[in-house]
């Protein structure tokens, strides 16, 4: 288990490095950022000194190393664009993107998941083929339409939900959250429903390609010989074994989703992390690309490692060993 | 039974009303908002429209971008490079103190060590030392001649000198040193979030109608909309041409169209060897063919700019024959309109050897204002009728600024606004010869260099006397035009919206609503 935990973090560090360094020879590759931002009345002097105080005149290798030093003495720099330091930057904005991507995928996996087993459970039934065609659209049709369509639906013809926004901030066990006020949850509840759709059809039509399959395996027979209700079954037999391609998928969207939530975020004006990242990006803020990007790493290496101790949870015969 | 009925529901209408705001009080949803709360920080156009608010200038503007006093009453040069500022008294900071001259040197002398990577120095260039005279006379003194020097300092925000050298973004962010002599005062702001300003009941200009200011940022176009549709805010920036067109039939929603500073200008490169090839029947040509002035005319009298306005950009824009809008200072009269001229065109690429045409890049911006897109893919098809093969290719700024800030474009489009309203920032950085000595051709990638155009201006540049300096960046305007130094195409016209029958509003030219120039709707 231990080694297990060591190989696990030699391989983040060496994504993280691999990460870093990729954002880097891009940022190089593209240009001076200092190009992109100054005003067009600003003389060549000027533009100059600009280059050198920001060190984008030094070799890249310098300029990496640099990074690489003050990385080690805790400073992971600080924004181009803002002045402010880049960790601060990015948690100011974190929160507001966990809270989003936690109650959409709450939405998805209550919805998803005995939908998914109903239409696995009566693959014939006229509601299972109208679940499975639903799914369909679900992440078929993109999102960014759907959020318009949200937004025309409920707050412009009906007026019954904001168009955007966070809403009120209140606390719960310390954390600021919207979470803990009403208006909070009627600004997350559409941008929620926006974002868990794409994942609702996945969990759907996973859950139900294992249940077709699980329903014609021994176990299940032999269980129903044996007279076990059919809830029984399902919830503790069947659900259990077909949860490792769910719980894998499920972490993985999970982490995507946090890293890259951007178009809901725009459309619902949600003040997370993907908006900053993708001006970042147009800015060429590097500071705020690769620290962004190095805690989008080390998240998905935990997601991944919860996801595998579920696993072993799951299905005992898996062992977690070095090198996994 | 029945009150507590009447009761209940009094409450819940109590509820669901409470969200929307009172009045006196102006929700306005922009694209973009502020990158720090620190006026020296940054240039960018956002930044000082949402600090306008809490800060004053020296000197302000009017909507035209013409200049008028600001916390300065008036200015003049005293000196060939001495400028005598007047200041208004009586004026108070948020926090009680009184403005000063010192607080305008202090303003002006931190500038250097507080600035970004969006430097301000731009605009403290021309300054040598600052003498304070007395407590309302300010003498800047400048190294050289320096007739824009008002004009720079259109964007010079004054704080208080006790602010101290040492404070920096997160101070001003957090509210403790965002203190100005502006119509609101700074209540809270997150970086791509709400700015919350409320009002300075002792403002100097007089009390502004709207009590608290919101300025939302959404920088989504259709959310924007949006936004404004459902209630949510009162009043957008940058509606989007499509719901422009939906908007005027909507009586729910009121629009107003203004002119911008901003022109899509085609630069063609004409050094010696153009950085992409220039080929005909697929053959690179012997020398640039831009070099020849017939071969730019031609370009220009192939362009329906007609068209352009009323099919390409529904409307939302004017032909434009330079490159800055009417009533700029160095804006020339005698410069003739763009003209449309398919036959001739084709002549003159005919004279100067060209009759089959040749297979040219274009590249242009995409993202940077709106509309610079189409405008680019309708001007291929232009050039296409002229019988040249263009390769059009719209980027993203990000990309596309720092290819060429490298001068790797052969003939390229993006916007350029005249955001100071005067000749001398945009000839200085775009049409003068490039020359780092005197600061000049920051800008001018096409490597345009005439040595009469470089003339007229510096002269301007060194004339004080506003009446003596107008007609010589006028010459200047027409000079660069001549040689199609760059070819104007459009000037973009922009659009906001209001909820029906809240406000009067006159659209600024550089874009800016600024809710204390705004008054409720009559």
């Amino acid at each position: 288990m231990l080694s297990y935990l060591v190989t696990r973090l030699a391989q983040a560090v060496v994504v993280v490095f691999a990460m870093s360094v990729i954002v880097f020879v891009g940022v190089f590759a593209i240009g001076n950022p200092i190009d992109v931002m100054i005003d067009p009345g600003a003389t060549q002097e000027i533009r100059q000194q600009m280059i050198e105080k920001y060190g984008f005149d030094q070799p890249l290798y310098v300029q990496y190393w640099t990074f690489l030093e003050n990385v080690f003495q805790g400073d992971m720099g600080t924004s181009l664009v803002y002045n402010i330091p880049v960790i601060e930057l990015v948690f100011s904005r974190f929160p507001a993107t966990l809270e989003l991507v936690l109650v959409a995928v709450g939405i998805a996996a209550v919805i998803g998941i005995p939908a998914g087993l109903w239409a696995g459970y009566r693959p014939e039934s006229k509601s299972a083929k109208l679940i499975m065609a639903l799914s369909v659209l679900g992440f078929s049709v993109p999102t960014f339409w759907i959020g318009m369509l949200l937004i025309m639906g409920f707050a412009v013809e009906l007026g019954v939900l904001p168009s955007g926004g966070r809403g009120d901030v209140g606390s719960f066990l310390g954390i600021s959250t919207s979470l803990a006020t009403a208006d909070g949850w009627s600004h997350i509840i559409l941008p929620a429903i926006n974002l868990s759709l794409f994942k609702m059809g996945l969990l759907i039509r996973l859950t139900r390609a294992g249940m077709v399959e699980a329903m014609s395996m021994d176990y299940v027979r032999f269980a129903r010989a044996q007279g076990l209700p059919d809830n029984q079954i399902v919830f503790s037999h069947i659900l259990r074994n077909i949860s490792i391609p769910i719980v894998t998928v499920f972490g993985l969207e999970l982490g995507s989703t946090l890293a890259f939530a951007v178009v809901t975020e725009s459309v619902f004006t949600w003040p997370g992390v993907g908006k900053l990242i993708i001006d970042s990006i147009m800015q060429l803020d590097r500071p705020v690309m690769v620290s962004y990007l190095v805690l989008v790493v080390i998240l998905f290496v935990f997601i991944n490692l919860a996801v595998d101790l579920i696993y072993a949870w799951l299905d005992p015969r898996v062992r977690l060993k070095g090198g996994a | 039974m029945k009150n507590t009925l009447k009761c209940a529901v009094a409450a819940v209408a109590l509820l669901v009303s409470a969200p929307t705001v009172f009045a006196a009080d102006l929700v306005i949803g922009v694209r973009a908002g502020p990158d720090s709360i620190d006026p020296h920080w940054s240039t960018l156009g956002t930044q000082a429209e949402a600090l306008h608010y809490v800060y004053d200038t020296l000197v302000d503007v009017d909507a035209k971008l013409q200049l008028k006093p600001g916390l300065a009453l008036s200015w003049a040069a005293v000196a060939d490079t001495t400028w005598e500022f007047k200041l208004r008294e009586g004026v108070k900071f948020h926090d009680g103190t009184p403005f000063t001259a010192e607080d305008a040197k202090f303003s002006i002398d931190r500038i250097p060590h507080v600035t970004g990577p969006n430097p301000m120095t731009l605009y403290t260039k021309y300054v040598d030392r600052v003498e304070v005279i007395d407590d309302y006379t300010l003498h800047v003194h400048t190294n050289g001649i320096a007739p824009s020097l008002p004009n720079d300092f259109t964007r010079l925000f004054v704080i208080p000198s006790e602010t101290g050298m040492d404070a920096r973004n997160a101070e001003f962010n957090s509210g403790e040193k965002a203190v100005g002599t502006g119509p609101y005062t700074f209540v809270s702001w997150q970086p791509k979030g709400d700015l919350v300003l409320k009002r300075n009941d002792g403002y100097w200009a007089g009390e502004t109608h709207w009590e608290n200011v919101v300025r939302r940022e959404i920088a989504d176009d259709a959310a924007r909309v949006a936004a404004l549709r459902s209630g949510q805010v009162d009043m957008i920036n940058y509606v989007p041409a499509a719901d422009y067109l939906a908007m005027k039939n909507d009586s729910d929603v009121e629009t107003f169209v203004g002119d911008s500073v901003y022109i899509l200008n085609i630069a063609p490169n004409v050094k010696d060897v153009e950085p992409q090839p220039i080929k005909v029947n697929g053959v690179e040509v012997e020398g640039n063919p831009l070099q020849d002035i017939r071969v730019r005319k031609a370009l220009d009298l192939a362009i329906n700019r007609e068209i352009l306005v009323k099919i390409v950009l529904e409307g939302l824009g004017t032909p434009a024959n330079q490159l800055m809008p009417k009533g700029f200072f160095g804006y020339s009269e005698n410069i003739p309109a763009a003209s449309y001229d398919i036959k001739q065109a084709k002549a003159l690429l005919a004279e100067a050897g060209y009759p089959e045409g040749f297979e040219i890049d274009f590249t242009c911006t995409n993202n940077r204002v709106p509309g610079d897109s189409v405008v680019c893919e309708a001007l291929a098809q232009m050039w296409s009728r002229l019988g040249l093969k263009v390769n059009a290719q719209a980027l993203n700024g990000t990309v596309f600024f720092p290819a060429d800030a490298r001068g790797e474009y052969t003939m390229s489009m993006s916007a350029w606004g005249t955001i100071t309203g005067e000749a001398a920032y945009t000839y200085g950085a775009l049409t003068h010869s490039r020359n780092d000595e005197l600061g000049f051709g920051n800008f001018n990638r096409t490597g345009y260099a005439s040595e009469e155009f470089d003339k007229v201006f510096q002269q301007g540049t060194q004339t004080l006397d506003p009446e003596a300096r107008r007609p010589l960046y006028e010459r200047a305007s027409e000079i660069a035009m001549e040689d199609r130094a760059q070819i104007p195409t459009i000037t973009l016209q922009f659009v906001s919206a209001a909820k029906a029958n809240l406000l009067s509003y006159e659209p600024r030219v550089d874009q800016e609503i600024r809710a204390y120039e705004i008054s409720p709707a009559k």
